[in-house]
């Protein structure tokens, strides 16, 4: 089938970055690819994360987009001092179904 | 490397990485039926969308490849578009390869199979104390145990949100469950100067080009992004 052979290449390229370091155990990677990989993780979450929290059902809203934002601000509060993942996370839902709620009433 | 006879047990490291994956699968509840159900909406066969578990154990790619699938992207557009998304892995890889090095060759290679979002802040978080996590056998029967305990409960949970996808209550919304998820994994990561603003250039590109095709927009944002943070990186250095 085609699709599952695409999404075998992804498996095998996603294992193959996986493995890039850890199984060889080379202990540091060149100064120049460390400098390329520092921001990748921030920049690849930061694409999909923000666009996502402005159009959370996949266009901006005035009652879903406000009440992303406010999620989104609960969560980074609650994790900030706690580190907690469930806390955070619990927290910002709750955020966003009661901003949601209370923003359709309104 | 030759070891001493083990002085301590390992069954102790193995149960706190059983219990501190838990915490995790909780949190990850959310998500990961909200994936299983966005999944199943795609029109993509039911067992094709679920086998995007086993095969790429991670969602934000899982989510990426079966939308571009359903979206009708080509091969190549599908293939590349996912893998940026993961290019974080190779950012995990090198930094946890220090800490790994003294495990037989056989556990680095399997392991890396298990190498998560969660899977890498659980060891990272460990293995970054001043003790190491303690010796080799020790941080690997801790990272081999939360990879196993997430992996199993990731299948389960994405299995579950899949066939739930017409009976979870119409009112349970949770849209926001995935954007929340990324941007609890995405706070950890900003250190410093170079990494914010990455992120902040990354996610402004993204939101500028949402209206491209095919989920392009967060990969112009991330190539412009690791752009602007790599030149602040080497400048700061």
């Amino acid at each position: 089938m085609r699709e599952l052979a695409i999404l075998a290449v992804i498996g095998v390229g996603t294992y193959a970055m996986r493995a890039a370091f850890l199984g060889p155990a080379r202990p540091e990677p060149p100064a120049w690819a460390a400098r390329l990989l520092a921001p990748v993780g921030p920049a690849v979450l930061a694409a999909i994360t923000v666009p996502a929290l402005l159009a959370p059902t996949g266009h901006m809203s005035a009652v879903d987009t406000p009440a992303a934002m406010l999620a989104a601000c609960v969560a980074a509060v609650l994790w900030w001092p706690t580190r907690s993942l469930p806390l955070a996370l619990f927290g910002g839902l709750a955020a966003w179904w009661t901003a949601g709620w209370l923003l359709a009433l309104g | 490397m030759t070891t001493l006879p083990t002085s301590r047990p390992l069954t102790p490291v193995a149960w706190e990485g059983c219990r501190n994956s838990l915490a995790v699968i909780v949190a990850y509840l959310p998500f990961g039926l909200a994936l299983g159900a966005a999944l199943a909406s795609t029109g993509v066969p039911k067992l094709l969308a679920w086998s995007t578990s086993p095969l790429l154990f991670g969602g934000a790619a899982q989510l990426v490849s079966v939308q571009s699938i359903a979206a009708g992207a080509n091969a190549v557009v599908v293939v590349l578009s996912t893998l940026v998304v993961n290019a974080r892995m190779l950012l995990y890889s090198a930094s946890l390869a220090p800490h790994t090095a003294a495990w037989p060759a056989r556990w680095r290679w399997a392991g890396a199979y298990l190498l998560a979002d969660p899977v890498f802040a659980l060891a990272m978080g460990r293995f970054g104390r001043p003790d190491r996590g303690g010796r080799a056998q020790e941080r690997l029967a801790y990272y081999l145990t939360v990879g196993l305990t997430l992996w199993v409960g990731w299948q389960a949970i994405t299995g579950a949100g899949i066939l739930l996808a017409g009976a979870l209550p119409a009112g349970l919304r949770l849209e926001l469950a995935a954007p929340l998820t990324f941007l609890l994994l995405l706070l950890p990561m900003v250190t410093n100067r170079a990494t914010a603003v990455a992120a902040a250039a990354s996610a402004a590109v993204a939101v500028a080009a949402s209206g491209l095709p095919l989920g392009l927009g967060p990969l112009v944002g991330a190539a412009v992004g690791v752009a602007i943070g790599a030149v602040m990186g080497g400048r700061n250095a």
